[in-house]
Order: C-alpha cells, then structure tokens, then sequence
C-alpha cells in the first residue's frame, strides 16, 4: 500500500510541485536546515528508509546498474554540500545579525599559510585518493558487454548519459530545438553571464544566504529543482517507452500509458471558438505568438514599474543587466510553466509552427 | 585546529605525512589489484589444465611407445655400438688428420666466397658503367670498361671454379671421415629409427613442463611479449558476421577453452577439454567441415569473440537438468543483449540450414530432416514461404474442384467445423472450437463461416459422374490386399494400425470412416483411376483388377462413424452472415453505409460473398485448389528469416510460463496457436488465425528446429554449399521424389524408406532399396518403367504403382538419378557379345556350377523365382553395374539373398580350374553370358 502510494506521488505532476514546495521549505527555514542537529535526525530518519527501500527488488535493480551509481554519489554529495553550505550559511547570518563580522573574516581565519604544504600536499592527496577510488569502482562495476551496435535496433529505454538526462526529460515538454538547443545554450550562457550580472559585493569569501537571497535562491532553484531532480526523474523513473514508472514498480516493456496532447491554437480555435484552423499560420497561431512575446517583452517592464522587488532590482542592477537578468529568469521558469500547463491541460506547444521548425 | 601549529602552517606536518603514508599505500594495494584483475582471466586456467591434460595423455602415449620397443634388439645395438666405438677409437689419428684437412679446405672455401662474391659485385656495377657509356654513345669509354669488365669476368669464372674444385675435395674427405666413422653412425641410425615415436613424444612431453622459461613467458605484465597461455583464435573468411553496414569475417575464440576439439583421443575427458563427438563430418581435419574452414559458430550459434566467462559465449542449456548443472558449475545466466544466443545441443543442426538451404533431405542431419519431414506432413509451407526449400510444391491438401462428386455437403461442414472428430489421425487442422474462439458470440459467427464456406465451395464445384460402379466384394480380401500391395507407403489404415504406427505414413489421410463419408461409386472409380476425379493428384494407379478395387472398397466402405454420420451442422444464421459482412464493409464505410451496401446485396450474393471472404480470411485456399483464388499467396508470413526474427518482436501475450526465447515461443505456437489470445481482450476479426494441428511436443520441436535455421545471416558464396551442376539436378529429382513419396517405400540412397520398417522381419520381401539407381539401371529402360511398370520381382506382393508422371517430372527422375550416381546418360551397351575363345565354355560352366537357375528361374525352370528376371536384364542393367554387383552384392544392398561368391573383396575366384582362377575374368564372362540372354 505505502509502496503503491509512493509510487503515485513520485510521478513528476505531484513529485515536482512537492519539491518546489520543499526547496522554498528549505530556504525560509534555512537556520533550522542548517544545524547539526537537523543533519543527524535526518541520516537516523533516512537510513531505515533507504534499507527499506533497497529491500524492493525491483528499486534495487535499478539502483545497482552499474550506470547509475555516479547518480547516487551525486545525491549524497548534492546532499551533503547543499546542507553544508546552510550550516555555514546559518551561522554567519546569526553572526552578522549579532553584529559580528563573519567567521570567515576573524583574524585567526586571515592568517596566511605556506602554498607549499598546505595547499599542494593536501591536493596530491586528492589526486591519489581519487585515482584510487576511480580505480576500485572500474574494477567492480564493469562496462557491461553488449550486442554489437546496431543502428536500426536502439536499445529501449535508450537513455542519454547521466549528466544529460535532465535535458533528455525536458524533451517531453519541449520541442527537440528548444529543449536540445536553445535551453541547453542559455543554460550556458546564463552561466557566463553570472559575474557580469551579480554585481552584489556581499558574501565574498564568506558563506551567507541573507546578503544574497535573491541570487542563491534563483540558482539553487534552477540547479536543485530544475536540473537534479529532473536527473532523478530521467535515471530511476523512467523506463522503456520513457514512461513514468514509480521506484517500486516492475519496468514492464508493454506499459501503456495515455497522453493526448494538443496545441494551444486547436484549443482556442476548435475547442473555445468552434470554429477551423485558419489557413494563415500566423494567424492560426497568433494567440500563442502573443502569449509567448508578451511572456519574455511585457514582465520585465512591468515588473520593474509595479513590483517593489523589481523597482529595487533595476536600481541596484541597472538598465541591462536588468533585462537581461529577467530574460534568463524568464526562460528558466518557462520549464516549470510549460511542464504545469502540460499536465493541466495536455497542452503540446503553445506556438505550433512545425512549418517553420518553430515550435514553443 | 586547536592544535598548536608552526607559524605559515594550517597542518601539522608529521600528521600530514601519516595521511600521506596511507593514501599510499592504498594506491599501491589498488594498483596491483588492477593488475591481477586484468591478469587472472577464467580461461588461463582452463588453459593450465588442459595442458596438463596433454601431459597426461602424452605420458600414456611414452608408455605405450616404450612397450612397442623391441627392448632385445635395442640392446643388442647398444653392444655393437660399444664395439664399433672402440673400432672407430683406433683409428683416431687418422680420423684427425682427415678432419683438419677438412677444417684447411673450408677455410679456403670461405676466403673464395668472399672472393667471388667482391667479384659478383664488381661485375654487376662494371657492366652497368659500360652500358651507360653505350647508351650514351661513348664509344672511347666504352672500349675502355668492356676491357676492365672482360678481366672482372674473367677472375670471377676463375673464383668460381676454384670453389667447385674445393668442394669436390670437400665431399671427398667427408667420405672419407664417414668411412672411418661407419661402424658407429649406422648402429646410431638403428637406434634412432626405432625410437623415433618415443623421442618425438618426449620432446612433446618437455614442451609441457612449466619450466622458468614458461613463467617468465606468462608472467604479469611481461606476458604482453611471447606468452604460451592466451588466447586462440580462427578467423573465418567464408563465413561472416554482420556487424551492420559491413560484412566481418566471423572470429571464432572458443578453441581458447575447448582445447582438444578437432584432436583424437580426448572423447572421454570432461569438456571443455572434449573432442568433438562427430569428428568424421565436423571439424576434424579430414572432414566435409574442416574447423580452419568452418568454425565453431557458424553452426552453434553464440558468441565466438567473447571469452570474458562462461556467460559471455552465450551458451544455451538443453533442458532443466543441464541448466542447474550450469547454474552450479559456471553461475549460468540466461544471456540477454545478444541476438542470437547459442543453439541449443539438440537444435544444433538447425545450423546446417544457412548453407544447405535447398537440399531436400540433408545425410547425418536427422533431426533437421525429421523436422521437415513434419513440415511436409502438416503442410506447414501451403500457407508459409520457408526459403527457397519451400518452392513449387504441391498443395497439401486435396482439391475442391469437384467436391460435390465425393461428399455431401452436410458431411463437409461437420468436417470443416472439426476434423478430429470424425478422423483423430487427421492433418487438417481445427480452425475453430479454439481455445481463443468458443464464447458463444464467437462460435455464432463462425458457424455463420463454416455454413457461407460450404456454400461457395459447393457453389463452384464442378460435377462429377464416377466412371466404375461398386460391386459388393469380400471385405476381408480387400484388408489383405491393402496390407500387401503398398498402400501403406502413404496411408494409414483403420484395422491395420499395428503395420501403420510402423511405417508412420504422411503422404496420404489415415483411411478410416469412408463409409460416412464418400459415394461407393466414387471409391472405386478412385481407387481404379484417380487422375479420373483429380487430374494432378500424387495417387497413383495400383493396377488394381476390378475385383481387387472392389474388395478394397468393401473394406473401405465397412469402416464407419456413426457418430459423426449422426451429426447435423447448425442452420445457416442469416443474421450472422449479414452482421459479418457489415463488419467486413465497415472497414473504409461507415458502419450506415456498410449496412446500406450489405442490404442491397441479394441473399445468395450474401452467402457466396462471406463464403469468398471466409475462405480468404482462413487461408483454405493455401492448401485446397479452389475456384477463384488464383495467384493468392499463402496465407501465412514469410518464415524465411524466423530464426533471426528479434526476440522483442515475439508476442509472448499472457502466456508467462512459456521462456522468453525464440525456440520456446516456435514449440508453444506450434503445439497451440491460440494460447496467445487466451485471457487478452480481442474482437472477432483480430483473432489469431493460425489452426491447431494437434502435434506433439516431440515434432513441434523437430519443426523448431528446421525454423532456427532459417536466418537471415549472409553467407558469403565461398562459404555456403554450392551444388554443381549434377548435385543441382539430384536435388530437382528429389523434389519430385518428394511430391510423389516414393520414399514412403523405397530407401533411396539411405535416407528413408518408410515401408520397410513393416518387413523387419525380411527386407527382401519389401520393395527394393534404391542405391545409385542411376547407374543400375539403364537410361531407356527407366524412363519407360515410369509410363509402363512391369514386373521385375514377381514373388514380391508389394507393387511399384504406376504414377501419373509429367513428361518432365520423368526426364528429372532420370536426369537426376544419373548425376546422383556419376553416371553417364549412356553406357556403351555391349551390342553384339564377343567372346574370347574358350570364355564361354567357361561362362557356361561357372552358371551351371554356381546354380544361377535356382533363384533367377523365371524362363529356366518352372520354381518359384526368388530374383529378378535374368532375360531382362541385357535390357535394363548396366554391364558394369553388373560386375559391381558379381563382385560384392552386400557392399551394395546388405541383406540381400543374393550371394558374395567371390568374397568380401570381389578377388576370390569361384572356380580356380576356370580361367586359371582369375575372379575378373570370370566376372567378365558371368556378365557377357548374362547380357546374351536377354539378346536371344
């Protein structure tokens, strides 16, 4: 029953509002997050339910291919650092707001200390420490021998390295243009872009979250909720056909599961209006073209005027790395958008223009 | 950090050096572990041991070459080679003396080769000088060189004679070195030639020692030079793999473990240190398969790069028992991402298949051939393509075009709707009361079917009027009549099911219930002439007297089922019939339109339609002539490839106890086609179509088998069989021979033979065993025999039927018959004999002592004959199969009565006072007085 529970709630429609809600959990109650004490009561609650899970032959089968164990070091290290940077984050704010300085920049911690050993002893330790490491797990878990490659028989589910799965899941709710091209090279691009735009001097050589909320919670945002969890979806939960399959649930290769999705223009047009398509594409996806071009050209403005967030922030940013600060945000939270309105309302593109190899 | 640290320092050194000391070692232990893992490989010590295994038979085989020494003699030579030591010891200063002078000319011999060699190249770059001064026109430097070349020619000639004048004197002190030496070398010689075996297997023997040589040869990371344990390979060029864009030669490592498979002697080790069980056909050196040639996997199947593990190859258990052995022995896992996984021991002829494709029947594949043999039997290739195999051959079932003339209409339908019931031998399979098909809804409409079907059929029949009446005949007669003349070579017979179940006869029904089912009439015209009623019919013309046709037919007619007899079909369901067509019009219409359109139909149209549509839906067309379906391909797929068909596209339904491979699902299909419905949610017209035949587990895998090999491999054309031109028209004949089932009763070649089986007790009382028939007899005479039979053995029971033969089915027998046996269409036939003087006093001599009458009487003397009709034999054997058969009768027929008079190896004479006792000469002069009979 619990099992067959978990299985429902982990499908991405009610699995990925719970996380939003959990990260927005986890930053307003970061000073509670951040302690000790939540750590500890956190690995005593997890670690009977992981043996409990494990117990699950068919979650255990997926977790001990041998492709997927960099994603459970993955979870732990992302665990672990996200955790460790609250606790220090905690401590520092509680500092500052005493009116200390952070620990960081207490004299004992500003003393200088020789590169050599200090810094390049301890690095060779890492080195051998990873080589090691590196070298036990090739020998244990071997590249697993397959057929000969062949190009007309892909295997199914076909998956992308881990790494990419959270693009390859974002192909379901995108166009491959958008979701292969356009996403993965703003993801880049927003990324350069980081230091230009970030001109806040605060929480420099320090941990802090209070000097900084907006930046860290924009990025933890794109990286715990739209970029890790998305790698979970794509490694444990999905199977043959990529359909959702719960982490108890036996990977049958027959799994039908029912999605009929349309286009917004056929939802206005046919279902609202009644009426045909109009032969003229422009006209026919007019609608969308609106929505889409009023999303990325009327917030940013808009915002600046009417919000009290955003008239601060075009303050303290200035003119261009305003708006170019809100296009990225922008076209970060189109996935979240586009995965909600999928679920609502079956909706496929909402600019549908295969004509133009436009697809939004 | 509250230790007290140096100033500069965020560590305490000494603790920093700690961690440093372990993380070392730790990379150490982990980097030698890398080694070993990639040293220590399962076939090393399979390879180990099957050194030692060699060792052992190697030690066994010194033992027994120590034995066939000759220990006396051998000490015998040893004594004398003391003695001529000591003789040679005495002439020591000679012996040094000859050898320094040996030494004096060999050296000389060297400084001349050198000597001559300088010269060599001397003359080589002086002639190209003189004749670039030549080319050039330079006429004063070419004067010039050809005068230093004609004295480098000179002094060469000169070198080289003084060589061979050295090695004349070479050769002769080495005689005389010899001479002086002989009492020791020759005894030396003696010694060696008898222990030539024992030394070579000794040296064999030291080659198996792991000396230090070996371990440094083998050792970790030194091994990458000369090891003597690795791995082994073939690579076969003629047969490929198909690696997707590019054809690879196929590269075979499983000798890497089964060591001794293509060696003698290793039959009773355990494997995979095994010989291969069929070493004369297999592998062996001297086989058809030569293992450099043909490989391992190109008929087991499998994966022959891989030797990772026992796992890897792919190797398939055969059966429960050797799947726990393997799972205890070697962890055996089902393989999965391999496509085509190993065969398993008993489908492994199934590998034969890709390069034998046409063959009809193939020698030694005996479970390939009973698997097509059960094709046959079941017609399994009227509805499916089975590669080239499959090609022209006759409908499996009777034709309907003139049913109305043989059953009635009522007895059809009950027939259609469920063969067994009225013939449980029965090989028309049963379309319908299926495990997919009986809710009651479904067996409405496909009674509507069965009832639309008779309809049509009956609707095209042509009329038929019998051209014998039945005259009632003693029915007891008639049984023995069918057990002697050779029904049984294709029927099974009610009443005589003990002779039947041993001769296991498919070409025709099992005969029982014919009193139920056909008109007296028509049995008897049948039995007389049944090309009457069915022109292309494979019955033949028994010869039957009318009173032989019609006992028969009383037999025949007395056997009844009177429970079927008792059976009505169900009324024809107009509703049903209309509601089927609705359906089947709905397919492009509207379900309105398709009502429309069915409702303008007139009633008989109604019927006649569904019927049309019924027999197209079920494929009865595939196997039945019937009007109307013309050019239609069989119904079913295209099995060509099924061996290759990807396991994933194999639908498996709900049937989880069946094991996901290709083998299991063919035998499930096969034993019962509808069990993939079974428990799945289907409307009428989706369900699966494939009839029961009610076969055994033991023939559905035989047919599994013959379907494994049907793969879509490409074998290149230098690695499959390529018949010639004679073995070509051998196959063309064996087809024929197979439409017909002469096989049902005579062995050809050896294979078959069906009947014989029931004259166990004497092989001679059954029809004769045809081997290299091509050349027994003579060309003419076979040709005619096939349009006009006539009795060669009177005293046997059995009859050769007169066939309705082609003109060209005849000229194949013929053709291919010959090229079977490497014969010639003629054979000089001796037309006038010639006799030497005296020779036929001396044939007449050897007839009357040897008593040829006695067995061969017909025209001699009035006994009963127990051989054939010498008179005809001018007529119809050939002279030189007459000799063979003179000189060896039971090389050719084992078992036959007639006797080896001239031994086992056709030397010994009869008579040694005739012709001096030369048994080819009198071979010669029995088979010319043999010919002269038939002259006269």
């Amino acid at each position: 029953m619990l099992r067959e529970l978990i299985n429902k709630l982990s499908d991405p429609i009610i699995s990925f509002p719970m996380m939003t809600f959990a990260f927005y959990l986890m930053l307003k109650h970061y000073k509670t997050v951040g302690t000790k004490k939540f750590a500890y009561w956190t690995i005593a609650i997890l670690i009977p339910v992981i043996v409990w899970f494990l117990a699950d032959p068919n979650f255990f089968s997926i977790i001990k291919t041998p492709d997927n164990i960099p994603i459970i070091i993955l979870l732990v290290l992302v665990g672990f650092f996200t955790w460790f940077w609250l606790y220090k984050a905690a401590l520092n704010d509680t500092r500052i707001e005493e009116g200390l300085c952070p620990i960081e920049a207490t004299p004992e911690e500003r003393e200088k200390v020789w590169v050599w050993p200090n810094l390049v002893y301890t690095e060779l330790f890492a080195i051998i420490a990873c080589t090691a490491f590196l070298i036990v797990w090739a020998i244990i878990f071997k590249a697993p021998l397959e057929e000969s490659a062949n190009p007309t028989w892909a295997p199914n589910p076909a998956k992308a390295p881990w790494y990419f799965l959270g693009l390859q899941e974002m192909l379901v709710y995108f166009d491959p243009w958008m979701a292969g091209v356009v996403l993965p090279g703003l993801i880049v691009a927003g990324l350069i872009a980081v230091p230009y735009i970030d001109t806040n001097p605060k929480g420099n050589g320090y941990f802090t979250f209070k000097e900084r909320k907006m930046a860290i919670s924009a990025f933890l945002f794109g990286w715990l909720v739209l970029w890790v969890y998305l790698i979970i979806v794509g490694v444990f939960l999905r199977g043959p056909n990529w359909t959702f399959y719960g982490p108890f649930e036996y990977w049958d290769f027959h799994k039908v599961v029912a999605s009929f999705n349309i286009n917004l223009s056929e939802i206005i047009w046919i279902k609202m209006l009644g009426t045909g398509l109009p032969k003229n594409l422009v006209v026919r996806e007019i609608f969308g073209i609106i929505l889409s071009l009023s999303y990325i050209i009327v917030i940013p403005p808009w915002a600046a005027k009417a919000t009290k967030a955003g008239r601060k922030l075009i303050q303290d940013l200035g003119v261009t790395r305003y708006y170019i600060f809100m296009f990225l945000v922008l076209m970060m939270t189109s996935l979240p958008i586009k995965m909600i309105l999928r679920w609502l309302f079956s909706l496929k593109y909402i600019v549908a223009l295969p004509e133009w190899e436009l697809n939004l | 950090m509250s230790e007290k640290k140096e100033p500069g320092m965020a560590y305490n050194m000494p603790k920093l050096h700690k961690v440093m000391a372990i993380l070392s070692f730790i990379f150490f232990v982990t980097t030698v572990w890398v080694f070993l893992d990639d040293y220590i490989r399962p076939w090393k010590a399979i390879q180990v041991e099957s050194l030692q295994i060699k060792r052992r038979h190697l030690e066994q085989d010194i033992k027994a070459a120590q034995k066939e020494i000759d220990v006396k003699k051998l000490g015998e030579l040893n004594i004398s080679l003391g003695k001529g030591e000591e003789i040679v010891a005495s002439r020591k200063k000679e012996i040094d003396k000859s050898e320094e002078e040996l030494k004096a000319i060999r050296a000389k011999m060297k400084a001349q080769t050198i000597k001559n060699g300088i010269f060599n190249g001397d003359v080589s770059a002086m002639n190209f000088q003189y004749e670039t001064a030549m080319a050039e026109h330079n006429q004063k430097e070419a004067a010039l060189k050809l005068e230093e070349l004609a004295k480098l020619k000179e002094g060469f000639s000169a070198g080289k004679d003084n060589l061979k004048a050295l090695q004349v004197n070479e050769k002769i002190v080495l005689a005389k070195i010899a001479d002086l030496n002989k009492e020791v070398v020759t005894t030396q010689k003696e010694i060696k030639d008898i222990s030539t075996k024992l030394n070579l297997l000794e040296l064999a023997k030291k080659q198996t020692d792991i000396s230090p040589i070996f371990a440094l040869r083998n050792m970790p990371f030194v091994d990458y030079l000369d090891p003597t344990i690795k791995i082994q390979q073939l690579v076969i060029n003629n047969v490929t793999d198909d690696r997707y864009f590019r054809q690879v030669p196929k590269v075979d490592r499983c000798i890497t473990c089964h060591t001794f498979i293509d060696q003698p002697g290793y039959e009773k080790e355990k494997q995979p240190f095994r010989t291969h069980p069929k070493l004369d056909l297999m592998v062996g050196m001297e086989s058809k398969h030569p293992m450099k040639v043909t490989g391992c996997t190109s008929c087991h199947g499998g994966e022959g790069q891989r030797v990772n593990d026992f796992n890897s190859v792919a190797h398939m258990p055969d059966g429960e028992k050797q799947e726990k052995e393997w799972i205890k022995n070697y962890g055996w896992k089902e393989p999965h991402h391999v496509p085509s996984p190993m065969l398993k021991l008993s489908q492994t002829e199934a590998g034969c298949v890709k390069c034998h494709s046409d063959v009809q029947l193939l020698k030694g594949a005996n479970v390939l051939n009973e698997g097509r043999m059960a094709i046959e039997k079941y017609g399994c290739y009227g509805c499916h393509k089975i590669g080239t195999w499959s090609e022209n051959r006759r409908k499996p079932g009777p034709s309907l075009l003139k049913i109305a003339g043989k059953v009635d209409k009522e007895w059809f339908k009950s027939w259609v709707w469920e063969p067994r019931s009225f013939n449980k031998h029965s090989r028309m399979p049963a379309f319908f009361r299926q495990s997919n098909n009986s809710k009651p809804e479904f067996i409405r409409y496909n009674m509507a079917e069965v009832n639309a079907i008779a309809e049509y059929v009956y609707d095209k029949s042509k009329p038929y009027v019998p051209n014998e009446k039945f005259r009632p005949g003693n029915a007891d007669n008639g049984k023995k009549i069918i057990s002697q003349v050779g029904c049984l070579g294709c029927h099974g017979v009610e009443g005589l099911e003990e002779q039947s179940d041993k001769v296991k006869a498919y070409a025709g029904p099992w005969l029982t219930g014919l009193g139920s089912k056909v008109q007296p009439d028509w049995l008897v015209s049948w039995l007389k002439k049944p090309s009457h009623y069915q022109e292309d019919t494979i019955m033949p013309s028994m010869r039957l007297s009318d009173q032989e046709a019609n006992d028969i037919a009383t037999y025949l007619l007395s056997l009844r089922n009177k429970t079927f007899e008792a059976l009505t079909f169900a009324k024809f369901d107009i509703k049903a019939r209309d509601e089927l067509l609705v359906d089947y019009n709905s397919t492009f219409d509207t379900h309105d339109a398709a009502v429309a359109k069915v409702a303008k139909l007139g009633d008989r149209e109604k019927t006649l339609d569904l019927g049309k549509r019924s027999i197209g839906k079920y494929g009865c067309y595939s196997c039945h002539n019937l009007e109307g379906f013309d050019g239609y391909e069989g119904i079913g797929p295209n099995l060509t490839k099924e061996g290759s068909k990807p396991i994933t596209q194999f639908g498996f339904g709900l049937q989880h106890q069946i094991p996901p491979q290709r083998d299991a699902w063919i035998t499930a299909h096969l034993q019962r086609p509808s069990r993939w419905d079974e428990g799945i949610d289907k409307v009428f017209k989706d369900l699966n179509k494939m009839p029961n035949f009610y076969m055994s587990e033991a023939e559905a895998k035989k047919i599994t088998v013959v379907l494994l090999g049907q793969v879509s491999d490409v074998i290149p054309l230098n690695g499959i069989k390529r018949m010639d031109s004679g073995e070509a028209l051998y196959t063309e004949a064996m087809k024929v021979v197979g439409k017909y089932n002469c096989m049902g009763c005579h062995q050809i070649d050896g294979l078959r033979g069906d009947i014989l089986r029931a004259y166990s007790d004497d092989i001679n009382q059954g029809p004769p065993r045809l081997v290299n028939e091509g050349h027994r007899v003579q060309t003419n005479w076979m040709y005619h025999f096939f349009g006009n039979v006539e009795p060669i053995r009177p005293w046997l029971l059995i009859r050769m039927p007169s066939f309705n033969l082609s003109l060209e089915e005849k000229n194949k027998l013929v053709a291919g018959f010959q090229q079977g046996a490497k014969q010639g269409t003629f054979e000089e036939p001796e037309m006038e004999v010639t006799w030497q003087p005296g020779e036929r006093d001396g044939a007449v001599k050897l007839w009357n002592s040897y008593n040829c009458v006695s067995c061969h009487s017909i025209g001699f003397t009035k006994d009963v004959p127990l051989a054939p009709n010498l008179h005809l034999a001018s007529k119809r054997l050939r002279p030189s199969w007459i000799k063979l058969w003179l000189k060896n009768p039971q090389l050719i027929l084992p078992g036959t009565v007639m006797p080896s008079f001239f031994g086992d190896d056709g030397k010994a004479p009869i008579d040694p006072s005739i012709f001096a006792g030369d048994a080819e000469k009198q071979i010669n002069a029995l088979t010319k007085y043999v010919i002269e009979l038939g002259k006269k």
